[in-house]
């Protein structure tokens, strides 16, 4: 019996319970495990008491955290048992022990039908309990037609009937298939208008789950929503036992004012009239009381009627209102209050006119940022960085800082790294922000991640106004007593480079420079060492006139590291020493840091896409996305005023540039920018690496001309905008006008090149809409299926796919809807036979429309002349015959290929075998060659042997000879041309985009990976 | 949706669990350690309302309520509000478990489980008013009682037969 105890099960639970150990416990779990197998083994002598008793047993142990991995099939198979305990252990059991994919409920399928279309009420709810818990496609698909009659035939109980609502949920949650659209939502209106407050209860949260997913089908719903509202409201025919401190069934309230949040607007006068005199009634009718119960459950609705006038836009008045009652909840005692005040004016915060009521509260904020309580102190921290901008930066920031020293530890972490992004986003002028990143660094080190000093190296380098100031401020830490490893690293790397612009002030001669700086190296870590090495080779070459004292001391220590364990720092001992010694040389090489392109700062982009993924699917955030201002980077100009060995960036890629160098007077400019760059920033996504070590390694120009990569970018998002010129698009436009662009995320060409060497991926991918595609090769056809999906709450109309194929290809696309439903995944089969062999990509011409937004894209489909290769394995039996008979032009064609990015013989390798040319070991006795084979389908040549043969030269990578031989002229042309196209360009190097030209020869960095541990690093890598 | 109900006493001992995703037996007790580990440092007199984006993956919602010796614990996504269901912890499990203490909830597992079942269905709440809920358990245990009773006589029957 589950409701009066089962004395085996309580004598049980106590044994477990005075086991002095886990040791024992353990002991006395495999006991009683091991005496229900064999009881079940022997299942004639138990009785169905014994059996439930068991299982009860069996689901407490599972509850200690032991695995019972017996017993499913007897479970299951208690399911079909006629009598009504046996089956309710069955059914208790499979839904707790067992997950959707098991096999076992496949067994079952059929019972659990039976007994859900049976007129048995009790286990038609246990059917439904079953179903509903363990969900499953497979329930799904068979049972969903059968629930929905349970649902909405009103012959059957309320218990019944409520379950069988949220079992079509779990069910509609797995397929959403299972709710015929078309029927269901005149269905679903009826339900509305249910008396029984629990039937009415679960169908609400039914409603809830389907306008989350399509609102269009279920706008009848609306004014019904609205009207059981009023009937809460109104008090009318509410039982007394759902009413809770006089408030009618705050529970229903809130589910209701939460599907309301699902319609994107109410357009009915009438019914938003009704609405808002309910929640007007809401508002003002609650306030704050004695009873914490009567309180949680009045403010419950409270704060979801509040969250319901966001969502409706409101008139400023009564969004004015709502912020002064935030403003009273956030300072009364009631911490739960306090929690959720903070949490919705952080929402309230997406409401433009509102928010300079906000800021008002900033004094009473900040107090939160000391509440005792840590889930407070988060929210007020949010709060706080969320409604950070230019004119609160410095004290909101500072008050941050302060609190870091007295800070708890769990929160150290987030409150520098929001410290260090709004001072970053926001920061009035440089100076300001240098200080506030070196305090950070002086407060919490420990939390500043290698991102942030890494970022203020880069500003100070780009500004030259700000390095003297810098400087001098890396002296003064570096004067405490005590201080962190970062500010080391930090602090000698400023004064390496530019202690210089200090001689004249007092203390910080070279030599004083160094001296200090030498004090901490035996406290540093070997990761530190490097730096401080190239800070001291700096310095020496700024010592004008040379100083032979600090040059011998210099000297000595490059020579004591000469012999370290750490190649790194040995490489850099040997090399400076050696440099040093060239006078002249010195100077080039060690010449002042150039400055760094532009670019988004990692940090920020990091918040961002954190932003992103967390983006709650309403239609306020919805919107709060569009419009709020993700500030830009401080920029500083280096191309305006100082050589840049970059050409600057043109066209619809370039961030706003704020002449930030003079500082305050341009806050204006600042606030226009921000307003500007709105939309335009997804755009940093596709620079190719914005991680902050890709930004210092930048100018080294190791990864290829950024110029030409800036190009090829440009080129791709005019192509996406199918917009006429990118200058156009770059011009200031008024401030409040925002552009209609749609930037692609990530970089289109990238997701091309990835999909060529794999069969499914993201092809394309902007706010609105994903496109994804999977692919089939069989010999000369292919099947790919086109996933488009809508990634918003509202749905995209207009869609259009057009397949441009080439002249060898013969594609065919299934009819693609106008129409792709909000969330929604749409598939569309596209068939491929390939006629010829041929280089040339076909193109999917697609557009569609996104409210006003008008998008069209142009993207190559990944059917490219790899794919209808099939990998061949050659036996030397096989190639050499095959070899001579194809004896030259122009079924042999033989090229020697310059300009070959560089890469070691065995990556080579692994790019052929991406490409399905099979590499076969052996066949060529020169190791420095490559032998590759496979088979090309096409109709004109059918199965065609190919056979590759590469020579590389030990001596210089960036050649190799090729020869290609196939029976097929035209084959062998086209194949040797396509493998040289990506030779030529490697497109597995994520750095760049492709279509960059072959990197013109560059130093080599002596070690590669060394290049990539710190910014110090680069100056040995030039070496 | 609620993703998991908890109850576990001040000692981090789970006395009551469900899941309403599948998830492993080890991860469930993880879970139930990294809950217990923050409730346990959190002071009286506090909000009821835990980060826990950081134990159950992002927009994780956990609320919970201290009574005596044993934590309520509710997880679940940004789609509840979070105030509703504390007070869905007070009204419906405060009522249908009045002047429960530790020990009444470690022997009636079983019971907890069955009016937990009336309670939070596949996820989803299921029914508030206590009084219904109330009415759904004394009609399962009824149910149960007259059943067994008939199903024991056989076995008496038989194991009469045997002997």
């Amino acid at each position: 019996m589950a409701l009066s105890s089962m004395r085996g099960l309580s004598v049980f639970i106590s044994d477990v319970r005075n086991c002095p150990n886990k040791e024992q416990e353990r002991l006395r779990v495999d006991k009683e495990l091991g005496n229900i197998r064999t009881r079940f083994k022997n299942e004639k002598g138990l009785t169905p008491y014994e059996k439930k008793k068991y299982v009860w047993k069996m689901l407490y142990i599972y509850m200690l955290g032991y695995d019972v991995d017996f017993g499913h099939m007897e479970a299951v198979s208690l399911i079909s048992a006629p009598k009504y305990p046996e089956k309710q252990v069955g059914y208790i059991v499979t839904s707790c022990l067992l997950n959707e994919n098991h096999d076992f409920l496949r067994l079952a399928i059929n019972t659990v039908r039976n007994d859900i279309i049976g007129r048995n009420e009790t286990f038609q709810c246990l059917a439904l309990t079953m179903v509903g818990n363990i969900g499953g496609r497979e329930f799904a698909e068979s049972l969903a037609a059968d629930v929905q009659k349970l649902l909405i035939s009103s012959s059957y109980r309320p218990l019944v009937r409520k379950k069988a609502a949220l079992c079509l949920l779990r069910l509609y949650r797995k397929n959403p298939d299972v709710v015929n659209i078309d029927g269901w939502a005149d269905r679903m209106a009826q339900l509305l208008d249910e008396r029984d407050l629990g039937v009415l209860t679960s169908s609400m949260s039914l409603l809830v789950a389907l306008v989350s997913n399509n609102h269009e089908a279920y706008w009848s719903c609306l004014p019904k929503c609205v009207r059981v509202l009023e009937r809460l409201a109104r008090n009318q025919d509410i039982p007394q036992e759902y009413t809770y401190y006089g408030i009618p069934s705050p529970w229903l309230q809130v589910k209701t004012m939460r599907a309301l949040q699902y319609f994107p607007t109410i357009e009915d006068p009438n019914t938003r009239r009704s609405l808002f005199e309910v929640l007007q009634r809401i508002l003002m009718g609650t306030d704050v009381v004695k009873n914490v119960n009567k309180n949680n459950a009045a403010h419950a609705v409270l704060f979801e009627a509040l969250a319901l006038v966001m969502h409706l836009d409101a008139e400023k008045e009564m969004m004015s209102q709502c912020v002064a009652l935030l403003g009273k909840f956030i300072s009364v005692r009631e911490p739960n209050i306090r929690y959720l005040g903070l949490e919705n004016m952080t929402r309230m915060l997406m409401v433009a006119e509102v928010q300079d009521i906000i800021k008002r509260h900033q004094a009473q904020i900040i107090t939160s940022l000391k509440d005792p309580d840590i889930s407070i102190r988060r929210r007020a921290l949010d709060l706080l960085y969320g409604m950070c901008d230019v004119s609160n930066a410095k004290d909101i920031v500072e008050e941050l800082l302060q609190y870091l020293s007295t800070a708890d530890f769990a929160m150290r972490e987030e409150l520098s790294l929001k410290a260090a992004i709004l001072a970053e986003k926001f920061a009035p002028d440089l100076s300001w922000y240098v200080d506030v990143i070196l305090q950070l660094i002086d407060k919490a080190g420990d939390f500043v991640s290698d991102d942030i000093w890494f970022r203020v190296v880069q500003f100070v380098t780009n500004n030259e106004d700000l390095q003297p100031y810098a400087a001098a401020k890396a002296r003064e830490y570096l004067d405490k007593p005590a201080i962190h490893e970062t500010m080391v690293k930090v602090s000698s790397y400023l004064l390496g480079e530019f202690s210089h612009l200090l001689a004249r002030r007092p203390g910080s001669s070279p030599k004083e420079i160094f001296n200090i700086i030498h004090e901490k190296l035996p406290t540093v870590s070997t990761s530190t060492i490097p730096i401080l090495l190239s800070t001291y080779a700096k310095i020496l070459m700024h010592t004008q006139p040379p100083d032979p004292e600090l040059q011998n001391q210099i000297w000595a220590i490059f020579n004591k590291y000469e012999s370290c364990i750490d190649a790194e720092i040995q490489q850099r001992a040997v090399e400076y020493f050696a440099l040093s010694r060239k006078g002249a040389a010195l100077m080039d090489i060690l010449a002042e840091m150039p400055k760094f392109p532009e670019r988004q700062s990692a940090l920020i982009k990091k918040a961002e896409d954190a932003e992103i993924d967390t983006a709650e699917q309403s239609a306020i955030k919805l919107r709060a996305q569009q419009q709020t201002s993700n500030a830009l980077v401080v920029t500083d100009q280096c191309y305006a005023n100082g050589p840049s060995p970059i050409v600057p960036a043109v066209g619809p890629l370039t961030l706003v540039k704020v002449p930030s160098m003079s500082g305050s007077e341009e806050h204006t400019a600042v606030d226009q920018a921000l307003t500007q760059s709105n939309g335009t920033l997804t755009k940093v996504d596709s620079q190719p690496p914005s991680d902050l070590l890709g930004d210092l390694l930048g100018p080294l120009a190791i990864e290829g001309p950024p110029g030409a990569a800036v190009q090829s970018e440009h080129s791709a998002v005019t192509e996406v905008e199918g917009a006429p010129s990118a200058v156009d698009v770059a011009a200031i436009v008024p401030v409040g006008e925002q552009t209609n662009s749609v930037q692609p995320i990530g970089n289109i060409n990238e997701r091309f090149n990835a999909l060529c060497l794999k069969d499914s991926g993201v092809l394309y991918e902007d706010p609105y809409i994903q496109i994804g595609i999977k692919a089939e090769w069989q010999a000369q056809h292919g099947r790919l299926v086109l996933f488009l999906g809508n990634k918003n709450t509202s749905p995209l109309d207009s869609v259009q796919a057009l397949i441009l194929p080439p002249a060898h290809l013969k594609m065919e696309l299934s009819l693609v809807p106008e129409i792709i439903p909000p969330r929604a995944q749409v598939q569309c089969p596209l068939e491929v036979l390939n006629l010829h062999p041929s280089r040339d990509v076909a193109v999917l011409d697609f557009s569609y429309k996104f409210g006003t937004n008008m998008v069209n894209v142009k993207l190559r489909l990944p059917a490219v002349l790899n794919k209808f290769l099939q990998p061949m394995p050659v036996s030397a039996e096989e190639f050499f015959p095959q070899w001579r008979s194809l004896s030259g032009p122009p079924l042999k064609l033989q090229e020697v290929v310059r300009g070959v990015r560089p890469l070691p013989l065995e990556e080579m390798a692994n790019l052929f075998n991406s490409f399905r040319l099979m590499i076969c070991p052996g066949l060529d006795p020169n190791p420095n060659n490559l032998v590759a084979s496979a088979t090309f389908y096409s109709e004109s040549t059918r199965a065609m042997l190919c056979l590759i043969r590469i020579e590389t030269d030990p001596a210089d990578r960036t050649q190799l000879r090729m020869t290609v031989a196939s029976g097929d002229p035209a084959l062998t042309f086209e194949l040797k041309e396509f493998i040289k196209e990506q030779l030529v360009s490697i497109p597995t190097a994520p750095r760049g985009p492709t279509t960059a030209p072959p990197a013109p020869p560059v130093v080599q960095p002596t070690s590669p990976a060394m290049a990539l541990t710190d910014p110090g690093a680069m100056l040995a890598g030039l070496l | 949706m609620i993703k998991a109900v908890m109850v576990i006493n001040t000692q981090g001992k789970p006395r009551l669990a469900k899941f309403y995703d599948f998830l492993t037996v080890d991860k469930q007790q993880e879970l139930i350690r990294s809950v217990f580990g923050v409730l346990c440092s959190r002071a009286e007199n506090v909000s009821n309302f835990m980060e826990a984006d950081s134990i159950f993956g992002p927009d994780s919602r956990l609320v919970y309520k201290h009574y005596a010796t044993l934590y309520f614990v509710f997880v679940f996504d940004t789609c509840e509000n979070e105030l509703a269901v504390l007070d869905l912890i007070q009204e419906t499990l405060d009522k249908c478990f009045r002047n429960v203490c530790e020990l009444d909830i470690v022997f009636n597992y079983s019971k907890l489980h069955t009016i937990l079942d009336e309670i939070v269905f596949g996820g989803q709440v299921l029914e508030t008013s206590s009084a219904e809920i109330m009415k759904a358990v004394e009609e399962i245990s009824k149910l149960e009682a007259s059943s067994n009773s008939i199903t024991l006589v056989p076995k008496t029957v038989s194991g009469w037969r045997n002997r």
